[in-house]
């Protein structure tokens, strides 16, 4: 029990972590403010980023995290908003230490 | 209007503050040139590459996308001389392109020795297409920092003819004139996906569908049947953004090809005719050029003086803007509604395009 609260805990850190860095970045790149941004909906829908957008923020998660993003993985499933972008981030990403990474 | 005293970008501009000295946090910002330098090499090596590997054997290595305009014919000139590419350009003739414009790709092209493409859309939907990009809300207004509304219409017919040609023609890289400041440094390339970016773009093909019907896909989708055929999409690939160079060192460095520098444009375009009015609308509706943030970074790279800049910001012939208002039939209280939704039936004379 006591270790399986241990996972969540790393997990929820990390993807806390790579949460506030995108926004951060997503900020930054894109001149918006954080209030800006729907965690849950997408960044295309709401008016964030257009489709060029969706390549920087691709090139933004090869450049920082331990993987190369394919064509294959660039969907809605992935990239579809904020939350689905650090849940694809915390699969892939090699240096995630997290017990529970795929 | 107060403007960066570094560079141009005005206090309408998104999310600027200026310091004391009257400097904007742009230009302050100490980590963005590290940042972009080594975004800069990084992709002259995955560049170089791909180049190396996929050169030959082919009827063209890579489509250039040439305007006419300086930047993209420095490119096409770069792509043949000093990267040995087969190349096959393609211009889009929008409408509006300059005579000189024009007559400059013919002696270009002639002098680089490379095949060539104009590809002219219907001149009744483009100014239609123009009138309900530059009256109608079609792109959120965050995404319109670094180019007009018209523009980005443009851009978008030019992006897919461009991938439909390297489709049918198995040609694996489709090059483009943009600089550093018109597109950020994570994007010098990367590997087209249609699919996916076609779905990113519904909500605007459908605004625009929804004004001027199914003309749109015809010059802004790719038939299912061509994407049948492809093996794999094209890399893009924007050139201009790996070289160190002047405005006046690009121009010294294409006169020998016959390229002589338009008159009948505004200060920030060397091609197109209808770039002054797309600038006076987005000025219109958001208080800054779609060319601070260009020119402000070239400014800061030392490629371009602020008196340069300024100069070209200023120079927006009022005939030019007269004259597409004319051709696009649009009025100027059409244009003060701009901004918001504007009904069909109060945007006259739209089927007299």
């Amino acid at each position: 029990m006591k270790t399986n609260m241990n996972t969540m805990n790393v997990e929820t850190i990390y993807k806390q972590k790579v949460q506030t860095q995108l926004l951060e970045f997503l900020c930054r790149q894109f001149l918006v403010e954080e209030q800006d941004i729907e965690l849950n909906e997408s960044l295309v829908d709401t008016g964030i980023i257009d489709s060029m957008g969706l390549i920087e923020i691709a090139s933004y998660i090869e450049t920082n995290y331990a993987f190369t993003v394919t064509e294959e993985m660039m969907n809605r499933a992935n990239f579809g908003s904020v939350i689905k972008i650090v849940d694809f981030i915390n699969k892939h990403d090699a240096s995630n230490g997290s017990p529970t990474k795929k | 209007m107060k403007r960066c005293s570094k560079c141009i970008l005005s206090e309408n501009f998104p999310k600027i503050k200026f310091d004391d000295n009257g400097v904007c946090n742009f230009c302050n910002d100490k980590m963005f040139f590290s940042t972009e330098k080594k975004q800069i090499q990084e992709a002259e090596i995955a560049i170089n590459k791909m180049f190396d590997e996929a050169r030959g054997g082919r009827e063209y290595d890579a489509i250039v996308c040439y305007s006419g305009g300086k930047d993209s014919t420095y490119t096409l000139k770069l792509a043949v001389e000093k990267y040995k590419l087969k190349i096959l350009s393609f211009t889009l003739d929008n409408g509006f392109i300059s005579p000189v414009a024009f007559r400059n790709i013919e002696k270009v092209v002639s002098k680089l020795g490379v095949d060539h493409v104009t590809y002219r859309p219907s001149y009744k939907f483009m100014k239609k297409l123009f009138r309900v990009s530059s009256t109608f809300s079609i792109y959120n207004s965050k995404t319109l920092t670094r180019i007009s509304a018209n523009c980005n219409s443009c851009i978008s017919i030019v992006n897919i003819t461009a991938l439909k040609y390297a489709i049918e023609k198995k040609v694996p890289f489709i090059l483009a004139g943009f600089t550093l400041g018109q597109i950020p440094a994570n994007t010098i390339y990367y590997k087209n996906n249609y699919e996916f970016f076609k779905e990113s773009r519904q909500v605007v093909l459908n605004k625009l569908k929804n004004e001027l019907g199914d003309d749109v896909s015809r010059y802004m989708e790719i038939d299912g049947s061509l994407l049948e055929e492809k093996k794999a999409y094209p890399h893009n690939i924007n050139l201009l953004c790996l070289e160190d160079i002047t405005e006046e060192e690009i121009i010294e460095r294409i006169k020998p090809l016959g390229w002589v520098q338009p008159k009948d444009v505004d200060g920030c375009s060397t091609n197109c005719q209808i770039n002054s009015f797309n600038n006076y609308v987005h000025v219109k509706k958001f208080g800054y050029s779609p060319y601070e943030l260009e020119l402000s970074h070239l400014i800061r790279k030392g490629l371009l003086t602020r008196d340069e800049a300024l100069n070209k910001l200023n120079d927006q012939p009022q005939d030019q803007i007269d004259h597409a208002m004319k051709e696009l039939k649009i009025s100027k209280e059409s244009l003060l509604e701009s901004g918001s939704i504007v009904t069909k039936a109060s945007v006259n004379g739209m089927d007299k395009l």
